[in-house]
């Protein structure tokens, strides 16, 4: 079934146009990359993809509904959108933050149900931070504090997962945690939209990638037809050097000067 | 939840203080009269910390106060053009005043497609600062009149109830009320603002929206406070803080908590007015006066 499908939408700020004349589509259960070089579109687009940005031109469908005449909340139950960081001004409990993402189910004044309650234990648990959950977030390190806003997330019950560069901030360990979770999240039949800036990441864990570049996308495709030597150069104009990796296979992208 | 009893009985406590206790011996009269103020004194205190606590949350800035959009100079510019005008505190002229500048700041803070919210703050403070000055322009042309528009700024809760103005104060207040406990639906929204406007706009809410409900309600609210008992300082600031280091960070509890929380300091900042020296001193320099070390204290604790 197709869980997304653009369109040719378009977006601008003022008058630079972020997202040109776009068209995708993605099947559920997918693990796809949004891939390219800074200011190519890609969070934009992973915005339009939430409904958090309008698309000024074109038509977006979720999982067979038309976007633009679904209330925001009705679209938060079927996708989660995971912001490259967050600033927590106020410093919650972890599980209170998890709660937070059971807004688009509940009504003013009315307190949480019990459903709500099994949606974040179940969120807890699958992203693991059970041991945390009594602690303020902001005494967490930035890995641990990624995962609890993935189960933030996942306590929306959503059906297609988005997170804008998930791991940018993270040490080695915590890059390959939150992968690994995904990994396991997408096995169990979430559609998954990671933009990236890490090709080696996007390679590595990616089923498809979609590679855009000035607003458009550029080409679609596995990591093994989309991580080439020629093709990375035009995008970035950057030489680089393309090998396998020895373990899994896939390509990975080495960087020629210096 | 036996920090709610308590705050709550403290909160009983200053409202028996605050009748029985006065420089002159109670009688019926008296009585009456403190009744009225006690009644004034929790409507203002929990609505300007209640204010306090709602513009805090939405702007994620705990330097924001009610005071800080810009309706409570306006209300107290409505009222100085009264008291020049008419020779009397016109509630009327407060309220216009407050919603005037409102409307004002919000034109000025309104952009298409923008972050209104973070403009609004800006736009206040810059109003805010236009309306002190001429408040002080008629407070140098109003000569005699020095002395009330000095009440006015400070806050007094001691106005005269009498047939006239009963039934329309009655009236006010059960609106301000009413608009609270609306306000109160959205603490779920300030819970989630506190994570970032993206976070928010995922989740559904609508911030633009949300922003100006807040912003004209709260100024409505701020309005009906100050042309009733004056700029009272300090309560809206301070209060949804000392709520946060009782209650944490959920505005579930902590709107709440404020409003009650407000009301207890003001009734006792009141007594304390009227007791501490032979003149009734403005009970906005006792909020301050009393409140500084109070917070200090409770914040290095």
């Amino acid at each position: 079934m197709i869980a997304f499908r653009a369109k040719s939408i378009s977006f601008s700020y003022d008058v630079n146009r972020v997202v040109e004349d776009v068209t995708l589509s993605l099947t559920e259960s997918e693990f796809v990359g949004i891939i390219g070089p800074n200011g190519a579109g890609k969070s934009t687009m992973l915005r339009l993809m939430c409904g958090i940005l309008k698309p000024a031109a074109g038509e977006i469908e979720l999982f067979g509904a038309e976007l633009s005449g679904q209330p925001q909340r009705k679209v938060a139950q079927r996708v989660a959108f995971v912001p490259q960081e967050t600033h927590f001004a106020l410093n919650f409990a972890v599980e209170e933050v998890v709660m937070t993402g059971r807004y688009p189910y509940q009504r003013p004044f009315a307190r949480e149900k019990k459903e709500d309650f099994e949606a974040v234990n179940n969120a807890i648990n699958v992203a693991a931070v059970d041991d945390l959950r009594k602690r303020p977030v902001n005494s967490l390190s930035s890995g641990e504090r990624q995962r609890v806003v993935i189960a933030r997330a996942l306590a929306q019950s959503p059906q297609m997962l988005l997170l804008d560069e998930p791991t940018s901030h993270l040490d080695l360990h915590h890059q390959c945690a939150i992968m690994e979770l995904l990994k396991k999240l997408n096995t169990r039949g979430l559609t998954v939209v990671v933009v990236h800036h890490d090709l080696n990441l996007a390679s590595l864990y990616c089923q498809r990638l979609v590679l855009m570049h000035r607003g458009r996308v550029k080409a679609t495709g596995t990591p093994h037809e989309l991580i080439k030597q020629k093709i990375l150069k035009e995008v970035y104009e950057t030489e680089v050097l393309v090998m396998e990796h020895p373990d899994k296979g896939v390509p990975q992208v080495f960087l020629r000067s210096g | 939840m036996t920090k709610t009893a308590l705050i709550t009985i403290i909160f009983l406590a200053a409202v028996v203080i605050g009748i029985l206790v006065g420089p002159t011996p109670l009688d019926a009269q008296i009585m009456q009269l403190r009744v009225w103020r006690v009644i004034l004194g929790i409507f203002a205190g929990g609505v300007l910390a209640f204010c306090g606590c709602l513009l805090q949350g939405l702007f994620g800035n705990p330097l924001v106060e009610p005071y800080t959009l810009g309706s409570a100079s306006g209300a107290a510019l409505g009222a100085s053009v009264g008291i020049l005008v008419f020779g009397a505190i016109s509630p009327v002229l407060a309220f216009l005043g407050s919603l005037g500048v409102g409307f004002f700041v919000y034109t000025i803070a309104r952009i298409e497609g923008g972050l209104l919210r973070d403009r609004l703050i800006l736009a206040g403070v810059v109003m805010s600062f236009l309306c002190s000055s001429l408040v002080m322009i008629i407070m140098v042309m109003g000569g005699r009149e020095l002395y009330e528009i000095l009440y006015l700024l400070m806050g007094y809760l001691g106005i005269i109830i009498n047939d006239s103005n009963r039934l329309m104060i009655i009236a006010l207040i059960i609106i301000a009320l009413g608009l609270v406990a609306f306000l109160y639906r959205f603490h779920r929204e300030l819970d989630i603002i506190s994570q970032g406007t993206e976070t928010a706009a995922g989740l559904g809410i609508n911030i633009q929206f949300f922003s100006l409900i807040v912003f004209f309600s709260t100024t409505l609210l701020i309005g009906l406070v100050v042309s009733l008992v004056g700029a009272i300082g300090f309560v809206g600031l301070i209060i949804p803080h000392v709520s946060k280091l009782l209650f944490g960070p959920k505005h579930r509890f902590n709107l709440g908590a404020s409003f009650i929380l407000g009301a207890t300091f003001l009734l006792l900042a009141d007594t304390l007015s009227r007791i501490i020296t032979v003149y009734e001193l403005p009970v906005g320099v006792v909020t301050s006066l009393v409140g500084v070390p109070f917070f200090i204290y409770l914040y290095k604790r």
